[in-house]
């Protein structure tokens, strides 16, 4: 008895730290959201990623900036606590490894062009693809938190789920990656720049 | 007939064994056993900045060791960007694939892993010869009934060699160490194009 209780107890607070949207809460969201990305030409951002593996004492953190202009050039460079920089351009990957430079043709790897397509659709905030994903839309504290789970199982074996939250504008704050074995990525961003214009030379390594 | 002479002389010379052919001398020594003490402390999480060049062609990642229990060890690489590649435990008399990425699911690459990461995360080791190498100490032990020479100097492990018919076919470098912590990494074969190199970037 005293478990059940514990457990509503828990329950309860779950359900305090984060509810689940009505309707048109979440269609007011999704309307944000893609009028949002509507009008961003090019996103410069600083970024701090964790990458959590359960069998370590703490999350591998690094940081960096990231640059994104449209309709498509999206480039990754971390800072700390190495250089690295990736540029997802057309069909190929170039990539700077501390000076050694090297390119992946996304052509030929599915993977990665998923990939890319859910970068690009997470930073901007645009994946409400229900064909694509099954999609929940939560409240948190003052932010919004949406969960897509891939529908395709070739995407499922490797990605459980997205966890994008968004603040009161429809800005993504927070991306999430979750694997099937429950290890993640979550990639936090700050010092958020919209419209900044960003020239061509950036996208080059 | 002169040449067959010859022949046979470096047949000879050619199936020595390792420590023969590096001049390394017989010793006797009081220890029953050696210490690699790079990945030993369950407290630390060892993450390293990986740079793997394999048939002209390099890859880049994380290569993360952990110590999870007495003689277990898990290791997992992902790329820079955080997509997991493998991730492999590694127990005293055994090996699992946690997960691995379909396009790397090949066996003869992950029985190079395999063998290459039990000589990182493998602590104790028996000895079965001692040598000395000039002025430093060589211990020859067994990993999967394979030999290995252990190098140290100054009392640190600074280098392994895995040699088959007395031939060196994998080198281990450990450089940069403070603390029980080798900085830098090398592992080089010299029988197929792949070295493997790794940066610590211990937090």
């Amino acid at each position: 008895m005293r478990k059940v209780v514990f457990l509503l107890f828990f329950v309860s607070l779950a359900i305090q730290a984060q509810t689940k949207m009505s309707v048109t809460e979440a269609e007011a969201l999704k309307t944000l959201v893609k009028q949002q990305a509507l009008t961003t030409k090019t996103i410069y951002s600083d970024f701090t990623q964790y990458k959590h593996l359960d069998f370590l004492s703490n999350d591998i953190v690094s940081k960096g900036k990231l640059a994104f202009k449209t309709p498509n050039l999206v480039k990754w460079e971390y800072t700390e606590p190495y250089n690295y920089a990736v540029i997802f351009k057309n069909e190929t990957l170039f990539i700077n490894d501390e000076g050694k430079k090297n390119q992946i043709d996304m052509g030929s790897n599915k993977m990665f062009k998923e990939l890319n397509t859910l970068i690009i659709n997470s930073i901007k905030g645009d994946m409400f693809d229900d064909t694509a994903f099954d999609i929940s839309y939560y409240k948190k504290d003052k932010h919004h938190e949406v969960h897509f789970i891939p529908k395709d199982k070739k995407s499922s074996k490797y990605i459980q789920a997205f966890q994008l939250i968004f603040n009161t504008k429809g800005d993504v704050i927070e991306v999430k990656m979750i694997e099937p074995s429950g290890d993640f990525t979550k990639i936090v961003f700050t010092n958020r720049e919209l419209n900044k214009p960003l020239a061509d030379a950036v996208f080059t390594n | 007939m002169r040449f067959l002479l010859i022949s046979i002389c470096f047949l000879f010379i050619s199936c020595g064994s390792y420590p023969k052919k590096q001049h390394l001398e017989l010793s006797d020594t009081p220890l029953k056993s050696i210490e690699n003490p790079y990945f030993s402390d369950a407290s630390i999480d060892y993450v390293y900045k990986a740079s793997i060049d394999v048939y002209k062609r390099n890859f880049s990642g994380l290569l993360i060791i952990k110590k999870i229990a007495e003689e277990q060890h898990r290791v997992a690489f992902t790329t820079e960007m955080g997509n997991k590649l493998f991730d492999f435990t590694f127990t005293e008399d055994n090996f699992q694939v946690n997960f691995i990425l379909e396009e790397l699911d090949k066996n003869l690459l992950i029985q190079v892993l395999e063998k290459d990461f039990r000589v990182l995360v493998t602590q104790n080791l028996i000895i079965s010869n001692s040598y000395t190498n000039i002025q430093y100490p060589v211990y020859q032990t067994q990993i999967n009934n394979k030999n290995h020479y252990y190098f140290f100097e100054d009392n640190e492990l600074t280098k392994v060699v895995r040699s088959k018919y007395g031939k060196e076919k994998v080198r281990f470098l450990f450089s940069e160490i403070k603390h029980r912590i080798a900085h830098q990494i090398k592992i080089k074969h010299q029988n197929i194009p792949l070295e493997i190199n790794l940066k610590s970037i211990i937090q």
